[in-house]
């Protein structure tokens, strides 16, 4: 096991250059073990760069990166890359390969048993939702976006990697597909407690998904923290306008869930098309006010009993954010 | 195509190719009809399955030495410590394809003098072309986040290699030396110009004596056998792993 004091994943001063051109410039940043950590940041700022410096894609240039305390220049760059998995928005699964060869792949590198790879497969695929039946001997042009990208995590989760490295995995989806992938992800990453640094364009996916968020800026990191943190707090109005600018307010509303903010039922009456559950987030009960011009809503819990009422002034008010 | 209809095809032409082999020294008679003056209307000074086989040999040889140095010169240039090479070798592939190959046996002469081991090394040299020019393109050719993903789930260069992008470029390569061997079954019988036993020799020959027939009998041969090799090709190209899944 490892040690607590030291993170899984240490950048400390690390640059990169590129000729003259200087797309990561001094960067610290300490993932520890299971967290979620979300790079955020315009176009160009560097983001894909600080994640491909970790599996030595590309080579830092200056400063240090350590993996579980060791250099990552000490290891063999591929024994490297096999112990840390890697998803990409366009996937890159290999299209003569079928999908159990391609979630495979790693595995094999790795020389495990066939029977053993074979095993760790369908659990994979059953976890990915995706089914062994239907899938095993599918090539990747045979799938579409949504299940492409599973069999991607899939790959990269194959040799039960403690790291994982996400540049915009979903990027290329329909916002549905999205957030149920992003769901799976958040459940896969409950029972797993990977350390993941993850990349996205997309805030509220940062939001939703992060227990840490890094904001880029043009090579640099401007600001990390607790989503809620940041939006409660951003450094400058960069920060502001990249978490959302007049949005902001939503989108600490989409941290909180209900539960935090109902009171309790005293015999009141409430149409039952007006209701939330208490796992919903304030966003989603302020959504259901305005559409269905009420100033309270019954809140249900997952198994539809009435727990409570959330009352519109609860809802905006600002004390625990 | 389909496997089933490719097999069909290779089994009815290398049929055809057998039966032309076999039953032209017998067919007198109806050379005769053509041209009753002629003193010999039936090339016989080699036979024609001898000369078959010779053909198919110096062609074979220069095609597989072609293929391993082609794909060869194509890898090396495509990889990290062979890249400087690689404009030059781009370049050379794509200006050598507009010699005509008469020229290149025509030049191989004088350099490398007469007979069956200069015509294989002109045939290797004028083959190479499309075989190098094919592997570049196909190398080449392969998506970029295939390539980042073989990296990135920690394939040696070596894995990358046989297990990514060769079979990824498979199809096109094969192009490439499908087109040489096509092309160098017909240059081949201007080797017999320069003195090796090819399938060439009853054109030639039937060309300075102006005997027709000598001419018919060879190009027949020649033809059957190109239409031969080529469907082999196309049988072979069903087999590759690109075949069914396309590229992306
Ligand atoms: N191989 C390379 N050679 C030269 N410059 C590069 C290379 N890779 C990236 N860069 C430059 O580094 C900078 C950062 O690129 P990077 O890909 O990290 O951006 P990003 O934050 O991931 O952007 P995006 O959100 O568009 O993916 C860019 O200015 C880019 O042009
Ligand atoms: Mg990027």
């Amino acid at each position: 096991m490892q040690n607590h004091d030291t993170p899984t994943i240490a950048l400390d001063g690390v640059t990169k250059r590129f000729g003259d051109e200087c797309a990561v410039d001094d960067i610290t940043l300490a993932v520890n073990h299971g967290e979620l950590c979300v790079l955020v940041g315009t176009s160009g700022c560097g983001k894909s760069t600080t994640l491909r410096m970790i599996n030595r894609l590309i080579e830092h240039s200056d400063g240090q990166i350590r993996i579980e305390g060791q250099q990552i220049r000490s290891f063999d760059p591929d024994q490297l890359r096999r112990r840390i998995g890697y998803a990409i928005q366009s996937t890159g699964l290999f299209p003569h390969w079928s999908v159990s060869r391609n979630i495979g792949l790693v595995p094999r590198l790795l020389k495990w048993p066939p029977d053993r790879i074979a095993a760790r497969v369908s659990e994979l695929m059953a976890m990915l939702d995706l089914d062994p039946e239907t899938f095993s001997d599918k090539y990747p042009a045979q799938l579409s976006g949504g299940q492409a990208q599973r069999v991607g995590v899939a790959r990269a989760l194959a040799a039960d990697p403690d790291v994982l490295l996400m540049d915009e995995p979903f990027g290329a989806l329909d916002p549905i597909t999205r957030e149920s992938l992003q769901d799976e992800l958040l459940h896969l990453q409950g029972q797993l407690k990977k350390t993941i640094v993850f990349v996205t364009h997309d805030m509220d996916e940062a939001l939703k998904l992060a227990d840490r968020i890094v904001v880029m800026r043009a090579g640099h990191i401007v600001q990390q923290g607790k989503p809620a943190d940041l939006l409660a707090r951003p450094a400058d109005s960069f920060v502001e306008s990249l978490l959302g600018g007049r949005d902001l307010g939503l989108k600490h509303a989409s941290l909180v869930p209900v539960a935090m903010r109902m009171s309790a039922l005293n015999g009141e009456c409430l149409p039952d098309d007006e209701s939330v559950l208490d796992t919903d987030s304030l966003r989603d009960a302020l959504s259901v006010m305005l559409w269905r011009d009420t100033f309270r809503l019954l809140v249900r819990d997952v198994n539809g009993n009435p727990i409570g009422i959330l009352h519109w002034r609860d809802a905006i008010r600002g004390d625990d954010a | 195509m389909s496997v089933r209809r490719s097999n069909m095809r290779l089994i009815l032409w290398g049929l055809m190719l057998t039966a032309a082999v076999l039953v032209i020294p017998h067919l007198d008679v109806l050379f005769r009809l053509w041209l009753p003056d002629a003193r010999e209307v039936i090339y016989r000074r080699d036979s024609f399955v001898s000369l078959l086989g010779n053909h198919l040999a110096i062609v074979t040889a220069a095609g597989l030495i072609a293929t391993l140095l082609g794909v060869g010169a194509g890898i090396a240039v495509t990889r990290h410590w062979g890249k400087d090479f690689l404009p030059l070798v781009a370049q050379l592939a794509s200006i050598g394809q507009t010699f005509p190959p008469v020229a290149v046996l025509a030049l191989s002469v004088p350099a490398l003098g007469f007979g069956t081991l200069p015509t294989i090394i002109a045939l290797v040299l004028y083959g190479l072309l499309p075989i190098v020019r094919n592997t570049l393109a196909g190398l080449q050719g392969i998506d970029d986040d295939v390539m980042e993903a073989a990296r990135g789930m920690g394939m040696s260069s070596l894995q990358r290699l046989w297990q990514v992008e060769l079979p990824l470029s498979s199809d096109i390569i094969l192009a490439g030396i499908r087109t040489s061997v096509t092309i160098n079954i017909a240059t081949a019988a201007i080797g017999s110009t320069i003195g090796a036993k090819t399938l060439g020799d009853p054109l030639i020959a039937g060309i300075v004596n102006g005997n027709g027939a000598y001419v018919i009998q060879g190009a027949i041969v020649i033809a059957l056998l190109a239409l031969c090799v080529d469907s082999l090709f196309e049988r072979i190209g069903c087999a590759l792993p690109s075949y069914d899944q396309g590229r992306i």
